[in-house]
């Protein structure tokens, strides 16, 4: 089997509801990139990819060139078996991860198609077919955020990440996870991310006055040295996200001591070949993951849930369903939560057929 | 002052000879140039150049530069030129990553920082003199015969620095040209044995630990842990460049000891003004620098010796010149060129380096 074709659409995703994080980014409306891979068998594949703005060193227009330049590898190549072509690729246009997960993850799909088998199956075996989600609540007045976590709870959701640092008032920032904490009561997990948007010593302010509370802390500062800083003088777990991007990072996290939680983004490592790589590692330090993306609809947000789905439950701390965020839906019949869960697709590959009349005409094609 | 125009034009860099790096693993033919001019609101024009070393060498790609910019465009028109740090704040949070796209703009910033001062660059960035700055040449990898050759050649156009492509698979090949071309070398010459990460950790100790050389050993392996895990088992010193990225992996780098220098190169850190930050605190820690830049016409070439030129003799090492392996000059005759084996900075207002438009062709976009 060989690739034919290769075919880029952008669509706009809107969101539900705004999304605050700290330093006054937002994701109200933005574009995703979904990929389509055809082979001269018939089989189709597809990937996605949708960058937060100001978040990670991923943005849409940085898509098309980096995918033009990979183009002649990948037409003509064998997609079964991703990790092969991956690496040719990574050979070719070093760096630019975000642009390879898109291409990765419709590899993997098409790799599932052939096999005929639910992509979960090629990625270790299913380890659970039903996931916890966790309730990411945008950064506004600490009340209002309470509010969101009591519903959110009555809809059966039981993890709750408090984006915190969006007004830079860190006295705020303890009332956030005061009030989140006590809306939620016992038992929940509730985590307060700054998306690196603080410092050692706000963080380490903010961390002092709720550290009588069982809660985590996730990515104060840019650098892995400032987490481990600001854990170490508080006590509290930590959670990383953005400085944890590849094998060197994770563990240099571990190295520190820091990452008792980490999140496994698609796009954020490079597609679903090296982010298992990095699954396996982490559950080898023991460390709890988020598996998900950072930012789209069904087409990645499924394809990290098979990631998901065979990963053992002591070391999955949760999913996103990112889909459920945002509308359009690419493909209505993609998972959807249900009392704070969501199950994986049993159907061959990814298991998500987009829309056609959603994706509309391709931006480019090779 | 403001940004009142980015003109973005694309040159292909042709080389006059094909280029293999370490291990024969990748060949260079073409440099895809992408040459930038920002106008100000008050008639003060600054230049930049962004010249990756094609796809296969680092994370960088032409394209990349100009989608790069067309994204960064609509928050750099307005922007003050002369706030350079700032300017950078607002780059990186608009565009995360993606530092070959940066360096352009930052050039042209400096640029236009110059001419405003009326300084050149090299004082802007604390130099007491337009020092002349030695040249090294760049010895592409070969046999052993093959390469003295080749520096016995540059030896003869002045260089007294040279930088050997080595690294393979064959470690008694490697052995057999570290020890033939140190020995072959007068004793005025210096040489630094360039590996591009070919090595693995047990091969760069074996290899290392078998020759009597003692010159500078540069990137021997992939990762920064990899190469200080090698540091601290040779006696050769150690040179890093294609595993420094940020600020922070240079403070990694000191507190592993993982170096004694590393190269300073304005397209891979994101422009001057991240290499000049990386420069002050080599000096501080005690490294030794070689300042160029990833590769380009003699604009991008011109800029890097500037920031060469304000470094201190004892942690400047020699610097490369890309331009001497090209086969055109958008900027004829200008800027900093090879003489006898030493290039000087011009000492006119900025950079002192100005494109002859007509060779670079029509621009391929304008943001206002």
């Amino acid at each position: 089997m060989t690739i034919k074709a290769l075919t880029l659409y952008e669509i706009q995703l809107t969101s539900h509801q705004p999304y605050h994080m700290s330093d006054g980014k937002t994701a109200d409306s933005l574009p995703s990139l979904i990929l389509k891979i055809d082979t001269d068998d018939g089989l189709t594949g597809w990937g996605e990819l949708c960058p937060l703005p100001h978040y990670l060193a991923s943005y849409p227009s940085g898509v098309l060139p980096a995918l033009e330049n990979m183009a002649p590898v990948l037409i003509g190549a064998d997609p079964v078996g991703p990790e092969a072509l991956m690496s040719k690729l990574n050979m070719h246009l070093l760096g630019h991860v975000y642009v390879k997960s898109i291409i990765d993850i419709a590899l993997w799909d098409i790799t599932a198609k052939a096999a005929n088998l639910p992509l979960y199956r090629l990625l270790g075996g299913l380890q659970q077919e039903e996931m916890p989600l966790y309730h990411s609540i945008t950064c506004v007045a600490p009340e209002e955020m309470a509010a969101i976590a009591k519903e959110s709870y009555k809809s059966g959701i039981r993890q709750f990440q408090v984006k915190l640092g969006a007004d830079q008032n860190w006295e705020a920032d303890v009332a956030r996870m005061r009030l989140v904490r006590e809306a939620v009561g016992q038992g929940p997990l509730v985590y307060g991310d700054w998306n690196n948007g603080s410092t050692t010593l706000d963080a380490i302010r903010t961390a002092r006055m709720i550290s009588d509370m069982d809660v985590m802390l996730e990515q104060p500062c840019p650098t892995i040295e400032e987490c481990a800083t600001v854990k170490n003088s508080t006590g509290l777990p930590m959670k990383l996200d953005e400085a944890a991007y590849d094998m060197a990072s994770l563990m240099q996290g571990y190295q520190a001591g820091c990452m008792d939680a980490v999140a496994i983004k698609l796009s954020k490592f490079g597609g679903i070949s090296a982010c298992r790589q990095a699954r396996d590692f982490c559950a080898y330090i023991g460390s709890k993951m988020c598996i998900e993306d950072t930012w789209g609809s069904d087409v990645t947000t499924t394809a990290a849930l098979h990631l998901g789905a065979t990963t053992r439950a002591r070391n999955l701390l949760n999913v996103c369903d990112l889909s459920g965020y945002v509308s359009p839906r690419l493909d209505e019949a993609g998972p959807t939560r249900k009392d704070g869960k969501i199950k994986i697709p049993h159907k061959p590959g990814i298991g998500i057929t987009p829309n056609p009349d959603i994706l509309g005409q391709p931006i480019a094609s090779f | 002052m403001k940004i009142s125009a980015i003109t973005v034009f694309q040159i292909d860099l042709p080389l006059t000879e094909p280029y293999y790096l370490s291990g024969g693993r990748l060949k260079f033919e073409l440099l895809d140039s992408t040459f930038v001019r920002i106008d100000t609101d008050e008639g003060l024009s600054g230049w930049g150049e962004a010249c990756p070393w094609g796809h296969t060498y680092l994370p960088a790609h032409g394209p990349g530069v100009r989608a790069g910019i067309e994204t960064l465009a609509p928050v750099l028109i307005g922007a003050d030129p002369l706030a350079l740090d700032a300017l950078n704040r607002l780059m990186d949070v608009t565009l995360p990553g993606h530092p070959y796209v940066k360096s352009a703009i930052d050039m042209a910033c400096w640029d236009i920082l110059g001419q405003q001062a009326g300084l050149p660059l090299w004082k802007l960035f604390g130099g007491d003199e337009a020092s002349a700055v030695a040249v090294n040449s760049s010895i592409s990898t070969g046999t052993a015969e093959e390469m003295i050759s080749l520096i016995q050649k540059a030896s003869s156009k002045g260089y007294r620095t040279h930088s050997a492509k080595i690294g393979g698979t064959d470690i008694a090949q490697d052995i057999e040209r570290i020890e033939a071309i140190s020995a072959a070398l007068p004793s005025d010459e210096y040489v630094t044995f360039d590996v591009n990460r070919a090595w693995l950790p047990a091969t760069a100790i074996q290899v290392l630990n078998s020759v009597s050389a003692r010159d500078w050993v540069e990137q021997p392996c992939q990762t920064l842990g990899e190469c200080a895990h090698v540091a601290s088992r040779v006696s050769q010193p150690i040179m890093l460049d294609e595993c420094m990225h940020d600020f922070s992996d240079h403070l990694q780098a000191w507190k592993i000891a993982a170096c004694e220098g590393v190269k300073v190169k304005p397209n891979r850190l994101g422009g001057l003004t991240k290499a000049k930050q990386i420069r002050d605190f080599g000096v501080s820690v005690g490294w030794q620098m070689h300042i160029e830049d990833l590769g380009g016409s003699a604009l991008a070439d011109t800029a890097a010796i500037h920031l060469a030129a304000s470094t201190p003799d004892a942690n400047r090492l020699a610097s490369w010149l890309c331009h001497y392996h090209l086969s055109v000059d958008p900027v004829p005759g200008q800027g900093a060129r090879n003489m006898d084996g030493f290039a000087t900075p011009p000492s006119t207002p900025g950079l002192g380096v100005i494109p002859d438009e007509a060779l670079l062709g029509a621009s391929i976009a304008t943001y206002c």
